[in-house]
């Protein structure tokens, strides 16, 4: 598969793993440790996988 | 001197402050539609990125998140965070509309369907689908400045007088010098914004104890809003997909925004824009929630969710000084929302209904007038009597942040005509057509007629049948191959060069 399939794919997991943890895993963790937490660093995952793709692009003419 | 005299002392030092920017921005216009459109694609990375911040966050954040926070707890965080994480996707669209953009000379994203497709009417219709749709978000805008600025000065000025406010300004800003006026007073509007409100943030965090102290509170006295769903029943997963479907794909369905990816002037431009705004969003969705989370603790009861931030700013431990301009940076944030929008409205007037299906040979002179003379004003208007009604209602549905998210619901039936243009050689004319029409009037009626097939949102209802019809009429028509095979060729060849996926 190609290196954009790939991140396709990549992206899509993020996506399923946003609903399914807090609302299952989490559901019950009334604390700032449960889903609020887990969102917080889940979007960082997502920020430094985009910091590392965009990190090769290079000017065209 | 009471708060009020001093709410309509900052307005004043705002509005002079802009129109002074706007008036410099003007001085370094040039002629022709792409310098007033899109400041002749040569936007750097910083004014790229603010623009394109304080064009995404509005009056929504400050107001309607800590508000959508106040009322449904930390599901509105997984909410917007869905939303920022939707702008992963740019890492794939940002290089393609740029460079498509730079090659065709593209003004609207609309105008890139049209010639992708090659029909006028596949562009008319994304056209007349943003100004249908992107008419309600300005107007939440508006309404988010009058109930702040209602709110702050305790009654004394009036919802209406904020709305009239904001419609003034953005009227004056998006006519003065285009893009460029934009892009200058919103890269202003967009520092003050995330300065002040993570300044405010720091003083109820400190009147609370600090961090620690303030997540304690949290968990012992609303821990029930702390999960999804809440111990009230909020934020089922079907509302969570209903409200976070059109935003996933806000950063592409959006004009406005997507629009501002033409701009920046080079490719590190483009990097910066990306990655400085990763790092907006995430600074100022903590903050808008936290700020939610604090009226929470602060002023409970409230009847009108969306009043949680002005009823917090109204705490007598804040200084009347920082109330003041945090109430001048939410209405920049407001503002340069709906300025933008009126800009956009008014390019795809001009490219996408008038020169597609009015007007062919209409020259460029003639376009920008009709766009500047007729498009931004009486769009403004509309918005204005939308705000006015929708104000003066009240519940779930006509708080801004499901309001804003409805709207991008509309957006969200342009997504699969764009997907195939960059990525589907066998999406045709008549494809893109139907889903867009299909998809929207799906979304219209369930919305005005409140039904939720299954509890499944309007959004969803129409994304699936946007998104079948597209692929199913895609299939049995013609699609352009010859601008299919040319315009992919020409973006394999760039996306190899520069190393983009």
């Amino acid at each position: 598969m190609s290196k954009m399939g790939w991140v396709w794919i990549g992206f899509v997991f993020m996506l399923v793993v946003d609903a399914v943890i807090p609302w299952f895993a989490l559901t019950h963790v009334q604390k700032m440790s449960g889903a609020f937490a887990f969102w917080l660093v889940w979007v960082v995952v997502a920020i430094a996988a985009a910091f590392v793709i965009v990190r090769n692009w290079r000017e065209v003419k | 001197m009471n708060t009020s005299f001093w709410a309509w002392f900052g307005i004043a030092i705002y509005i002079i402050i802009g129109i002074g920017i706007a008036i410099l921005a003007r001085r370094r216009m040039g002629a022709g539609i792409s310098d007033f459109f899109l400041a002749n694609r040569t936007l750097g990375g910083f004014v790229s990125c603010m623009t394109y911040s304080a064009t995404t966050y509005s009056a929504f954040m400050m107001i309607g998140l800590a508000g959508l926070t106040y009322a449904t707890g930390v599901g509105a965080l997984g909410f917007e965070l869905t939303y920022l994480c939707g702008i992963f996707m740019l890492v794939f669209f940002l290089p393609r509309f740029w460079l498509v953009g730079r090659k065709y000379g593209y003004v609207s994203p609309a105008e890139l369907l049209t010639d992708r497709y090659q029909s006028r009417a596949v562009g008319a219709t994304a056209a007349i689908l943003a100004l249908v749709f992107l008419v309600p978000y300005g107007a939440v805008q508006m309404m988010g400045v009058g109930y702040l600025m209602n709110g702050i000065s305790g009654g004394a000025i009036p919802i209406f007088a904020g709305i009239l406010i904001a419609f003034a300004c953005a009227l004056a800003w998006s006519r003065i010098a285009g893009m460029r006026s934009v892009a200058w007073t919103d890269a202003f509007q967009a520092l003050v914004m995330i300065i002040i409100s993570a300044v405010i943030l720091g003083v109820v965090v400190h009147y609370l104890g600090g961090f620690g102290s303030f997540f304690d509170k949290l968990e012992s006295t609303v821990s029930g809003q702390l999960t999804v769903p809440t111990s009230r029943g909020a934020w089922s997963i079907n509302m969570f997909i209903g409200l976070a479907l059109p935003w996933l794909f806000f950063c592409i369905s959006n004009p406005q925004v997507s629009q501002r990816l033409f701009v920046p002037k080079s490719v590190t431009a483009m990097k910066q824009m990306l990655g400085g705004f990763f790092i907006f969003g995430l600074v100022y969705t903590l903050i808008a929630v936290l700020w939610g989370f604090s009226a929470v603790l602060l002023v409970p009861g409230l009847e009108k969710a969306d009043m949680a931030t002005p009823a917090l700013l109204s705490q007598p431990f804040i200084p009347v000084a920082l109330v003041i301009i945090v109430m001048v940076g939410i209405t920049a944030a407001a503002i340069s929302t709906i300025d933008s929008i009126l800009l956009t409205l008014s390019s795809m007037w001009a490219r996408d209904i008038h020169r597609g299906l009015i007007n062919p040979e209409v020259s460029e002179a003639r376009q920008l007038r009709i766009g500047q003379n007729w498009v931004i004003p009486i769009m403004a208007v509309i918005a204005l009597i939308f705000a006015w009604w929708a104000a003066g209602k009240s519940g779930l549905s006509f708080m801004i942040a499901p309001l804003s998210s409805a709207a991008s619901a509309g957006l969200l039936m342009a997504v699969p005509a764009i997907f195939g243009a960059f990525f589907w050689k066998g999406g045709t004319a008549a494809g893109a057509l139907v889903s867009m029409i299909a998809g929207a009037i799906v979304v219209l009626v369930f919305q005005v007629t409140g039904l939720k097939p299954l509890g499944i949102w309007p959004g969803v209802w129409g994304a699936i049948v946007c998104t079948v019809l597209f692929f199913i009429i895609s299939l049995v028509t013609k699609p352009p191959k010859e601008k299919a095979e040319e315009f992919m060729g020409y973006l394999k060849e760039k996306l190899t060069e520069g190393k983009f996926i």
